[in-house]
């Protein structure tokens, strides 16, 4: 493996007004974005938002027509090679050797990035997959695949991460312990890319969230400040009034709100009190005009 | 170009070729069956057409009968007309007609009068035997009358090989191009089938995010489908006696012709979308690549279009090798045709495969 070329302030992926066509269709357009070591950023999108484009120009599979991508401090695809040799990919197919044994997936893998005396029985206790690991891949569970295509992503330690969408269709269970792997991965310093349209996911991941629509970036920023900037904070109490349930909604912003909630709090038929803000579904809405599905 | 990830590649897909239970099936039933069929089949031939007379007052003009033989021709004599009509009806001692010739054939010919000569001939006699017993009654009317029997018509026939008059192969030799080609086929299948699931699962998109580049991958598939291809090949040709006479020309024959169709099972396989597809797309190429071996089987009865088929080559130089005992400089146009189609094959297998992986 070759050394590291990136320095601690510097961003582990940086992607300068990318553009990509497919035919006279606009895939990407004008997309710019940084990820640091150690963050995750989701890329939030609905179907055909040009997410997976996106990924494949960062993997080298395409090309951008125009635009430029920075990867640990190397051009991509002219350093294709170097940069390959640390980056680790979930697509979004599961495409795995079916006929071959998760132990003999991972040990192919690793033989093609060089890594010496690799042992797949570590890696595949930390999918949960351990006592899997000599069945066919044909005898997985869809989770099982998915887990074992996250475990193939890491088979090489890499530096930067790229996840499309790593959790798409899995029960909660594998969800869960997809989502535990990511997060253990950018706590080791990895940079992570993680496509979604899981807005729940990306909101509990994501260091910062990128929202794209039609090839193009609407906004980048942390959750909590897009909450804060495009979402009203308010808290929901609903106390007994005789036979019938009185329900009032306090916006934290306004003057005298802290007054209100008090009262309702003291009352002593307060039945239930929530705090509300808004999701990032919202926001995203508020941003493309259109949901995620 | 990296050694370590294309021996990396060309392990993997050998265990997925060996896991393949039906890949393995039909290449070892391939291997059994074929062998079997060629050690099934007469390894000589018995051209000798074996002819019963009744023969009055012929003399020395017809060739001394009671099991003479004359180039390929045995004549039986029989006293009488009903004991020739029962022998050939019969079948008995192989007599696959009679020539019944009246007791007055010599003194109506020598006075300018027509004799009846009845011939007996079993339903399903061949048309060249037919033609051959008539002939001969011709060769004695004209031995007695001396007038010449008119001029054959001349026919033009593409002849596989050196043309076999005289010299006829045994049906083991004329199968032999027929089973080394259809082995090739069945591995152009393989290895079509195995690029195909290759691009339908995306797995060489995983393969292609490592260090691996596109060259390591096609270097891979080319290793894997020549080495397959000729190794199963070479193991039919040792079971059925091909190495027998000049091996070396041999395994050159059997190399440029796992080349060739390697090339096609990558063109198959870029386009098979799947297994079906796949089958379809490799018949396109295997059924045209086999016309030439079936044309060996039939010597003489091959158009001269089918000498522009990639396999051509292969059929001329293993016929040439193994029934003419050819040298390499005999067999060395029809090995340069093949190396050339080979080539082009090749390398028309490997750009189509290179840029069905690019568009993924």
């Amino acid at each position: 493996m070759t050394t590291s070329s990136t320095t601690a302030a510097s961003p582990a992926i940086a992607v300068d007004g990318i553009r990509f066509s497919y035919g006279d269709t606009p895939a990407v357009d004008d997309v710019s974005f940084s990820v640091a070591p150690g963050e995750i950023l989701g890329f939030l999108g609905p179907n055909g938002a040009g997410k997976s484009t996106t990924i494949k120009m960062l993997t080298g599979q395409l090309s951008p027509e125009s635009g430029s991508i920075e990867m640990l401090g190397m051009a991509m695809p002219e350093q294709r090679e170097q940069i390959q040799e640390r980056l680790g990919v979930c697509f979004e197919e599961k495409n795995l050797y079916l006929s071959m044994t998760g132990r003999e997936n991972l040990a192919f893998f690793a033989k093609l990035f060089e890594v010496r005396d690799f042992d797949p029985e570590p890696m595949m206790e930390r999918v949960g997959l351990a006592t899997r690991l000599d069945d066919r891949v044909s005898e997985y569970s869809k989770g099982m695949r998915q887990r074992l295509m996250m475990a193939r992503a890491l088979v090489n330690q890499p530096d930067i991460l790229l996840l499309d969408e790593p959790t798409d269709g899995l029960d909660p269970v594998s969800a869960i312990a997809i989502r535990t792997l990511i997060q253990q991965e950018a706590d080791r310093g990895a940079a992570v890319l993680l496509t979604t349209h899981d807005m729940h996911e990306a909101d509990t991941l994501s260091n910062q969230v990128a929202f794209i629509n039609q090839g193009s970036i609407l906004t980048i920023d942390s959750p909590e400040n897009l909450k804060l900037e495009h979402g009203t904070r308010s808290v929901r109490i609903r106390t007994r009034r005789g036979d019938g349930v009185d329900e009032q909604v306090i916006p934290l912003d306004e003057t005298g709100s802290g007054d209100r909630i008090r009262d309702a709090v003291s009352d002593e038929d307060l039945m239930t009190i929530h705090t509300e803000e808004a999701t990032l579904e919202d926001i995203f809405v508020e941003y493309a005009g259109r949901g995620l599905a | 170009m990296s050694a370590s990830n294309v021996g990396t590649i060309i392990r993997k897909d050998f265990t997925e070729f060996a896991r393949n239970r039906f890949f393995v099936f039909i290449t070892l039933m391939v291997l059994v069956a074929w062998v079997a069929v060629f050690w099934f089949l007469p390894s000589s031939v018995d051209e000798t057409v074996r002819i019963g007379i009744t023969q009055t007052d012929l003399g020395g003009v017809l060739p001394a009968a009671d099991g003479a033989e004359v180039a390929g021709l045995s004549l039986t004599s029989f006293p009488t007309e009903g004991e020739l009509q029962a022998a050939v009806e019969s079948g008995d001692d192989g007599i696959v007609a009679g020539i019944a010739f009246p007791p007055d054939f010599l003194t109506s010919l020598a006075g300018g009068t027509t004799p009846t000569v009845t011939l007996f001939v079993p339903a399903g006699l061949p048309a060249e035997q037919l033609a051959m017993v008539e002939g001969l009654i011709g060769e004695a009317a004209f031995g007695l009358a001396g007038v010449a029997p008119p001029v054959d018509p001349i026919t033009e026939a593409v002849v596989l090989g050196t043309d076999r008059v005289g010299a006829q192969t045994s049906l083991q030799d004329q199968m032999r191009p027929l089973l080394l080609i259809m082995v090739l086929m069945v591995e152009t299948f393989a290895l079509s089938a195995l690029i195909a699931v290759e691009i339908q699962e995306r797995t060489v998109v995983a393969v292609l995010a490592t260090p691996v580049r596109v060259v390591d991958f096609l270097a891979a598939k080319s290793i894997f489908g020549v080495g397959l291809a000729f190794t199963e090949v070479a193991l039919l040709a040792l079971l059925i006696g091909a190495f027998a006479v000049n091996a070396p020309a041999i395994i050159v024959i059997l190399l440029l012709g796992a080349i060739l169709v390697t090339g096609f099972g990558m063109i198959a396989g870029s386009y098979g979308r799947d297994f079906i597809g796949t089958l379809m797309v490799a018949m396109l190429f295997m059924i045209p690549l086999m016309i030439p071996a079936f044309g060996a089987l039939f010597p003489g009865s091959s158009p001269v279009w089918i000498t522009i088929l990639p396999t051509y080559g292969m059929v001329e130089a293993v016929i040439g090798v193994t029934i003419d005992g050819d040298s390499w400089s005999q067999i060395a146009p029809a090995l340069l045709m093949l190396a050339a189609w080979g080539l082009a094959a090749f390398a028309a297998g490997a750009l189509i495969l290179k840029r069905r992986v690019a568009t993924l």
